[in-house]
């Protein structure tokens, strides 16, 4: 064999590797696992009950219900919108299966068909109003907010519901193996099916070009409206699984369940964390998956690090902030113009 | 919407010369229509509702429940004509009250701690416009971050016993005191109403906000410093917040920390029914004001009429929905003028026939 040539190969293949790990360093995914093993470190160094399989259980379980409803709002932020009325879909998601739960005993499986339909008919209705009345994304959803919070009030009757059957609770708070809990899986499950939809299917990447320029996305024949119109439904449905898992984990619920505990704008965080753009067509479902992980992580550090719990919210504030100035493109301004959609432009 | 009939040259211009033909007449009807609206809505509560009009008095004395989220609208509407958006608004109320009340409490002259608190307020606000300018990130995104950060910070300042009971002379201006019938309240947001619509409608300043809103390249080849007076507009919203946290505190003559946060939503909802397009660059203060009052005595009237909270919220977000799909759909079929949309008509067959 030449030796001239072996040498430029083993040349080449370094230079291949060193190109792919650049790329990989410059992932955002890789960046907060990076981020999660330092701050997991640092905390066990301080106070080794950090890494106990129940604490790691705690936090992972915490973080799934916001990671399930980022995962829809990464779908909407990929089309250039955003979904403000998460919370309170999650919340009537939540009380509708609690009800028949408490009262009849009603299996988890049926209670899924229940948050299923009431994603559907909710995001379909957000949908509705960006699609084709056309209201801005924020204004609509900002009014849907308010109206579906009216109506999980009603539907609550002002009750707080907590006698949900063992099953839920089972579901909600089990291990898979110590440290893995259950709603940790199906989580990942949907984040792995929605990640393959994204990247893999024509209805996936016409999300991504709709959010990158949409007049453009209508020219080359992609139904835009309809994706947009799609992408609230998907952003509803996830949001009552999100509900589910919340009521399986927490085991009760009342008349301000999600509004309460901010999931709107936690959803927002771990999205924009994961790296996705606000200004559409970049970023995907992991990176929020793991936005929201981190999250759960950082904040569950500063609780061992005896930060007072008033501070969390100052916690995720800052962390938005340095993920911004740490990927400024993720942070850009999304160009407030009107969407030049063609449909539009008649 | 500068759609591809406009004139190229005129396209950079200020919203009074949109292609269609009299924005600026579409603007004043819909707050004719707003105008129309709050009669309607004072004459329906005043029929059946007793209690709601109450010889006139009642129904100036219910203007103190929402004159304080009319102030964060005023200032919010400044940020957003400016194509920009401040989630930071509630939660700087709550924190400028309770930084107020907690100075007050520590032995500070009551007025020198609404100066304080008010100056805070809109330092802050300078923050969140510097962050903004300096590193080009999404406002949207920075103010909702300064919400979580100034919520927690607000929690801490208060600690546990927030402090109540100010001084009669605080809660008769800023709380519960009147004039005759008239709140001090309402003259409050009566005297930073007209001035908030002269620095929009009238000012240099104001001009260039709404310009930096409606086309921001142009408005920096025009020679407008953008940067400066988008912090400009973030001040001029946290203020307002902040004034309006002092007001809320006064009129429950008590502080607490979360009080602010529930007077965003409300705001946002007025400052876009109001007829502020969302995107910047269009509205007039003077839709707004009105707006305040169509959405406060609506909340109001049913709150009065005896239904929850919640339930006036979601005929809130109702209207919303509404008006915009309204105003929407009537700005695509070129506005509620009737004599533009048909002097429009004979224009466009006039036109398709000299194509011909």
């Amino acid at each position: 064999m030449n030796v001239a040539l072996e040498v430029e190969r083993t040349r080449a293949t370094r230079r291949t590797v060193r190109q792919a790990l650049g790329r990989a360093i410059r992932l955002r995914e890789v960046q907060l696992l990076v981020a999660i093993g330092v701050v997991v470190a640092v905390s066990t160094a301080a106070q080794p009950a950090f890494v106990q399989p129940g604490n790691i259980s705690f936090m992972l379980a915490d973080a799934s219900a916001t990671a399930i409803l980022s995962i829809g709002q990464t779908v909407v932020v990929l089309a250039r919108g955003i979904d403000l009325s998460v919370a309170p879909i999650l919340g009537i998601a939540a009380v509708l299966v609690a009800f028949p739960a408490q009262d009849l005993n009603l299996p988890i499986i049926a209670g899924l068909g229940i948050v299923l339909a009431v994603g559907l008919v909710l995001g379909a209705a957000n949908g509705l109003l960006v699609s084709v009345a056309r209201i801005p994304p924020i204004i609509a959803t900002l009014a849907t907010l308010s109206v579906y919070g009216g109506l999980q009030f009603i539907f609550a009757k002002g009750e707080e519901i907590s006698n949900i059957p063992n099953a839920y609770g089972n579901l909600g708070n089990n291990d898979i193996v110590s440290g893995i809990p259950w709603v940790l899986l199906i989580t990942a499950v949907l984040a792995i099916v929605v990640a393959f939809l994204l990247r893999s299917t024509n209805v996936g990447r016409s999300i991504y070009a709709v959010g990158n320029d949409a007049a453009a996305a209508h020219r080359s024949g992609i139904p835009v409206q309809r994706i947009v119109f799609l992408t609230y439904v998907v952003s509803g449905v996830l949001a009552g699984i999100g509900g589910l898992i919340y009521l399986c984990h927490v085991g009760s619920v009342d008349s301000t369940t999600g509004s309460d505990s901010n999931v709107n704008l936690l959803s927002i965080a771990a999205t924009l964390i994961g790296g996705t753009a606000l200004t559409g067509g970049r970023g995907g479902v992991l990176g929020s998956v793991l936005g929201a992980v981190f999250l759960s992580v950082a904040l569950t550090a500063m609780v061992f690090a005896r930060i007072p719990s008033i501070w969390e919210p100052a916690g995720v504030g800052v962390l938005m902030l340095l993920a911004m100035l740490s990927d400024r493109r993720a942070g850009a301004p999304a160009r407030r113009t009107r969407q030049r959609t063609a449909g539009s432009a008649r | 919407m500068t759609t591809a009939a406009a004139p190229p040259t005129r396209t950079h211009l200020p919203p009074q010369s949109d292609a269609r033909g009299g924005s600026r007449t579409r603007e004043r009807n819909w707050i004719l229509a707003l105008v129309v609206l709050v009669g309607a809505e004072i004459l329906y509560f005043s029929i059946t509702v007793t209690g709601f009009f109450d010889g006139g008095t009642g129904m100036l004395a219910l203007t103190e429940q929402f004159v304080d989220i009319g102030m964060l609208a005023l200032g919010l509407s400044v940020v957003i004509l400016a194509g920009e958006i401040d989630l930071s608004a509630g939660t700087m109320s709550s924190f400028s009250g309770i930084l107020m009340a907690v100075l007050w409490r520590d032995g500070i002259e009551i007025w020198l701690a609404v100066v304080v608190a008010l100056v805070a307020s809109t330092l802050v606000g300078a923050l969140n416009g510097l962050i903004i300018t300096i590193f080009r990130v999404d406002s949207l995104l920075v103010t909702l971050a300064m919400q979580f950060i100034l919520g927690s910070v607000a929690t801490a300042l208060s600690g546990g016993s927030p402090p109540y009971g100010f001084p009669s002379s605080f809660v008769t201006i800023a709380g519960t005191g009147s004039i005759g019938p008239i709140p001090y309240q309402l003259v409050v947001f009566g005297v930073f109403a007209v001035a908030i619509a002269l620095l929009v409608g009238r000012t240099r300043t104001g001009r260039s906000i709404v310009l930096i809103g409606f086309n921001r390249p142009a408005a920096r080849w025009s020679g407008i410093r953008v940067d400066r007076t988008i912090v400009g507009a973030f001040m001029i919203s946290a203020f307002m917040a902040g004034l309006g946290g002092i007001l809320v505190a006064g009129f429950y003559n008590a502080a607490r920390d979360d009080l602010g946060d529930s007077l965003l939503l409300p705001a946002i909802t007025i400052v876009v029914l109001g007829g502020v397009d969302i995107f910047g660059g269009k509205g007039r203060m003077a839709g707004v004001i009105v707006a305040t009052f169509v959405l406060g005595f609506l909340t109001e009237g049913m709150l009065v009429d005896g239904q929850s909270s919640l339930s006036a919220t979601m005929v809130t977000g109702i209207l919303l929905i509404v008006s915009l799909a309204l105003k929407i759909t009537l700005d695509r079929r070129g506005g509620l003028d009737v004599r533009a949309a048909l002097r429009q008509r004979v224009h466009r067959s006039g036109r398709t026939e000299d194509a011909r």
